[in-house]
This record gives structure tokens, C-alpha cells and sequence, in this order.
């Protein structure tokens, strides 16, 4: 009698051990890999039957709760610039409400499910692509890493530092150790914000990399930003999704959380036993497998030809 | 005087009542010719569908057709194509006078035949009463309409398979016909008619219809109605509660969460 629940939002009754189940899993590789999960999270609700819209929605309040005790962790050891953070909070909120936007738009002309599949398949397969090949010569090679701040040298700056150093209202970051324009990080808070709308992800598996080469920001301090700004422009696209588009299932992402939760605490056993990179190229494998089945969805006919405007 | 006036009065009152109470009529799911089990349904916290269980008295050597019939209103639906190699939706369609839930069993199942045009009941009647408006082509009513039930019967929401046991009355009575529907977890709460018709060896239909509500009840109808009613405070509630939640996970499993 108890083995479903019923989503409020979602107007349906799920099982409630393949909700565990899943928030399980994706806590589990969430552990295993060091990732917050919310990039695979919404493509396993949607195939577990749970409309787009409202799976990205309520994937983004479960990241809500999930990155709320890395925050704090992070601002008790003094890892988070709060400079930069701002910034990329101003970014996040401002396309967190265009992408909420957005999704509204398109739940009224019919094709947000579609949007937001194909967003999943370029960003996951460009991002479990570059991860496949990079681990993969990693494997053969056996470079040894280079910290990506020195690898342009003193005296010779490369094409991308010299667009950088041109940028206007140029400002130090002491935090970070890092001189820009406030202009990249609002860019960069913008594009992770209308992710998160459109996929119901945090984000973090772009803005860890971008904040790494791009801003060129110390990897402690990266993860507890990213962390910080992930928190707000989650809250933020939760409150923008419950008001627009109705489309928040509190029910579903509490037990996500719960699942998740229970889940990564054994990720983060196995994933003392594994090497670097064999964790690399199990995660992008993961993530290919997942882009493959989304892209397979859209390319065979679907077995009913009709579907409701806007989602259900 | 004044006194056995009085007592007079609450007499007559009690006696009235009394009759009151007696009266059929009251509740028509519970008359003997339509029983619906159970009478009411309540979509709570556990929800996941339910077992409706109808039974109906029928005269010997007559057919019977139990059907249960959701609320008409315009669908507005989404035609998928291929464009660019890729399925998404192309064109709006709206169905008009659709039930959101129809439900039909039958003694005999001919009467529910597709095939048959005069038939007032299943598949082949929804069809009489639907209409399609949008982007779509003269003569693609008959596609759209099978394509508009494979979508609900996808949904559990339409059916016209169930079969109806006919039960021999103890004590002499007239026959009895029964049927169960599972009515899908899908089922939005609202007021459902459960008919009952009966089909006479001379072709004469009679009908009997009882009311079957669905609600919401309990957590679901409180979030539902917060969700959509008081938009803005569900949204600072769930992040509220979410916030809440991680921090008390952070601190039962020392974890630092994740993105």
C-alpha cells in the first residue's frame, strides 16, 4: 500500500523505491566521482516517467538542499570568494529568470520537453566527450598534471590572457588571487543560470572547469564559489519555476534528497579504492550512455503520436 | 398547556425525521440497482490508482454496459514529426467534447465494438462526439482520433476491455452484473459518473447514473493547493524546506553535498 507515493505536482503516483532508487544511484556516482549528479539526475526522472518540466524543476530545489551543507562547509573554512561569488550570482539570477522564461515560452508553444532533451545531448555529449578523450590520453600517456594557472608562461601571455587583460573595469579578486573584468564572471553566471532553468541542473559540471581554466581561480576556492553561487541560483530558479510554471514537485525532491544522500555515502567509500582516472572514464562512459539513450528518444518515432501541450 | 404543546411539537419533528430518514434517494450509489465500491475516492499521500468495483442489477436475458465518464473539456495536444531528423512536436491539435476518463465493460462485447457505428456506447460512440480543430488535414479525424487513444489508454485513462461477470442473485432475486475498472493514479480529482445501462430483449435501454467523486485529500491537496493558489510562498517553502532538510543531512551524515 505504501510503495507509492503520489507527486502532487507531477499528478502522478510513483513507485517510491525507484524514486529511492534513483536519488540512490545518482548519489551514489555523486560520491564516487566528486560531482553533484543533477546532470544525470533529470534524464533518469524523465525516463522513470516524471514530465521534463517538472523533473528539472524539482531536480533544482534538490539541489537546493543538497548544496546547502557544502556552502556552509565551505564559508566556515574560508573557502569561498564572495567577490566573485556575487558576480556570478548577479549572472546566475539574471539567466536563471531567462531561462525560467524561457521554458515558459516554450511550454506555451509546445516544445519544452524537446528543448530540454536536446540541451542534455550537446551538453552531455560535448562534456563526456572532452572527458572520454582527455582520460583516455591521460591513461596512455601518463602526463604529469600541470596546475592550469601556470601554464602561460610569465613572460609570453597567451591570446585568451590578453582577451582577458582587455576587458574593461578590470578588478582584483583577493580571494582568488586573480585580476578580470566583473564581465566574465556575469557571462559565465548567466550561461550556468539558464542551465539550470532548462536542465534542472546545478551546474557545476561546467562552471568547476570554467572557473578552473577560464578564470584561472585556485581549486579550493573553486569548488566552495561554485558551491555558493550553485546554492542561490538554484533558490532562485526553484521560487522562479514555482511561480511561472508551476512545475516545483517539493514531494519528489525531498526523497531525491533522502536517496541521494544515503547514496553518496557509499560513492565516497568506493571511490578512495579506484585511481583518478579510471573514475574519469567510467564517469564520461556514464555520461555518454546517458546522452546516447536521450538522443535514441528522439530519433526513433515515439510510440504515441500525440503529446500534451506543455508537457502534462 | 404550553408544556404538552411543546412535547408535541419534538414528537411530530421526531416522526418527521424518522420518515426523512427513510426516504430513498439520499445516496443513489448505494441503491441496490448500482453499487459502487468504494463511493468516494481520495487521492492521499499513497495514492497509486485504485481498484472501482460496480454492481448492478440487470433483468434476465438482458445486456448491460457499465461506463465511467470524467468530465468533457477541450484537449490541447501536440502532433510529433520529424524535422531534421529528430521527432519533436509540429503542430497544435484540440480535441473538443473529450471525456478526461472513460472507462466501458459490457456483458457482450460487440456492444462495444468499434465496428459498430450505432452503437451508443464505447470507442466507436467517443468518436461520434469528438471533434478536431488545428493543424491538420481534411480526412485526418479518423488517425487523430486513434492516435488521441492510444495517448489516454497510455495513460490508463481510457479503456474499453474490461469484461463484466454476471452473478446469479442469492434468495431469487433478479441477476446481478459486476465489473472492476482500475482507475489509473493519473486520475485528477474531480466528479465522475458511473451509468449504468441496460440493454432489454426487445432493444429497450434503460439507464441508471450514480456520481463517483474524486478528491484530494490530506498532504497532496494541501501542496496542490499551495502550488497553485499561493505560487510565490510554495516556492520560498520549498527552498525553505530543502535548505532545511541539506543542513540536517549535512549534519547526520557529515557530508558536504554536492551541485
Amino acid at each position: 500500500m505504501f510503495s507509492s507515493l503520489y507527486l502532487p505536482i507531477a499528478g502522478n503516483g510513483v513507485n517510491i523505491l525507484l524514486l529511492l532508487g534513483l536519488g540512490g544511484a545518482v548519489g551514489f556516482l555523486s560520491g564516487l566521482f566528486g560531482v553533484g549528479g543533477g546532470f544525470l539526475m533529470t534524464p533518469l526522472l524523465i525516463m522513470a516517467g516524471i514530465p521534463s518540466t517538472v523533473a528539472a524543476a524539482s531536480d533544482s530545489n534538490q539541489i537546493v538542499a543538497a548544496s546547502t551543507s557544502g556552502s556552509y562547509a565551505h564559508y566556515r573554512l574560508g573557502n569561498v570568494d564572495f567577490k566573485m561569488g556575487l558576480l556570478l550570482l548577479l549572472g546566475g539570477v539574471l539567466g536563471g529568470t531567462l531561462g525560467v522564461q524561457l521554458i515558459k515560452m516554450l511550454r506555451a508553444l509546445g516544445n519544452a520537453d524537446f528543448v530540454i532533451k536536446i540541451t542534455y545531448v550537446l551538453m552531455l555529449g560535448i562534456v563526456g566527450l572532452y572527458m572520454f578523450v582527455e582520460s583516455l590520453q591521460s591513461l596512455r600517456k601518463k602526463v604529469p598534471e600541470i596546475s592550469p594557472g601556470r601554464r602561460a608562461e610569465p613572460g609570453r601571455p597567451s591570446l585568451y590572457a590578453r582577451l582577458i587583460q582587455a576587458l574593461p573595469w578590470q578588478m582584483h579578486f583577493d580571494k582568488s588571487g586573480v585580476t578580470l573584468s566583473p564581465i566574465l564572471p556575469i557571462l559565465l553566471g548567466i550561461l550556468v543560470g539558464i542551465l539550470a532553468a532548462i536542465m534542472g541542473v546545478g551546474g557545476g559540471f561546467i562552471m568547476v572547469p570554467v572557473m578552473v581554466y577560464m578564470l584561472r581561480m585556485p581549486m579550493h576556492v573553486v569548488v566552495g564559489t561554485s558551491l555558493f553561487q550553485i546554492l542561490f541560483t538554484c533558490i532562485n530558479v526553484t521560487i522562479m519555476q514555482a511561480v511561472s510554471n508551476h512545475t516545483v514537485d517539493l514531494v519528489l525532491a525531498i526523497v531525491l534528497l533522502l536517496g541521494s544522500t544515503i547514496g553518496a555515502q557509499f560513492g565516497v567509500k568506493l571511490s578512495h579504492r579506484l585511481k583518478a582516472d579510471q573514475l574519469k572514464i567510467l564517469l564520461a562512459s556514464i555520461v555518454l550512455v546517458v546522452m546516447v539513450q536521450i538522443l535514441v528518444g528522439l530519433l526513433l518515432a515515439p510510440g504515441v503520436m500525440l503529446d500534451y501541450k506543455g508537457g502534462h | 398547556m404550553a408544556s404538552r404543546g411543546l412535547c408535541g411539537r419534538i414528537i411530530w419533528l421526531f416522526l418527521g425525521l424518522l420518515v426523512l430518514a427513510g426516504l430513498p434517494g439520499g445516496a443513489p450509489a448505494a441503491s441496490p440497482e448500482l453499487l459502487i465500491t468504494p463511493e468516494q475516492i481520495d487521492i492521499g499521500t499513497f495514492f497509486q490508482g485504485v481498484q472501482v468495483q460496480i454492481t448492478g442489477e440487470i433483468p434476465k436475458g438482458s445486456e448491460a454496459v457499465v461506463e465511467i465518464i470524467g468530465g468533457t473539456q477541450a484537449e490541447h495536444l501536440m502532433r510529433k514529426g520529424r524535422r531534421l531528423g529528430l521527432w519533436m512536436n509540429v503542430g497544435e491539435i484540440e480535441v473538443h467534447h473529450a471525456p478526461s476518463l472513460y472507462l466501458a465493460a459490457a456483458t457482450d462485447p460487440r456492444l462495444l465494438s468499434p465496428s459498430r457505428n450505432e452503437t451508443s456506447w464505447g470507442f466507436a460512440a467517443l468518436k461520434k462526439r469528438l471533434s478536431f480543430s488545428g493543424q491538420m488535414q481534411a480526412g485526418e479525424e479518423v488517425q487523430l482520433f486513434q492516435q488521441f487513444l492510444e495517448l489516454k489508454e497510455s495513460e490508463g485513462l481510457y479503456d474499453a476491455s474490461t469484461k463484466i461477470q454476471r452473478i446469479s442473485s442469492s434468495g431469487g432475486g433478479p441477476p446481478l452484473v459486476r465489473t472492476t475498472f482500475w482507475l489509473s493514479g493519473r486520475v485528477k480529482p474531480g466528479n465522475y459518473r458511473v451509468c449504468l445501462s441496460v440493454i432489454h430483449q426487445d432493444g429497450k435501454v434503460a439507464q441508471k447514473c450514480a456520481d463517483l467523486p474524486v478528491r484530494a485529500v490530506g498532504f497532496p491537496a494541501l501542496l496542490s493547493s499551495l502550488a497553485y493558489q499561493h505560487e510565490a510562498l510554495y516556492g520560498i517553502l520549498a527552498v525553505v524546506i530543502a535548505i532545511v532538510t541539506g543542513y540536517l543531512m549535512g549534519l547526520l551524515f557529515g557530508g558536504k553535498g554536492g551541485h
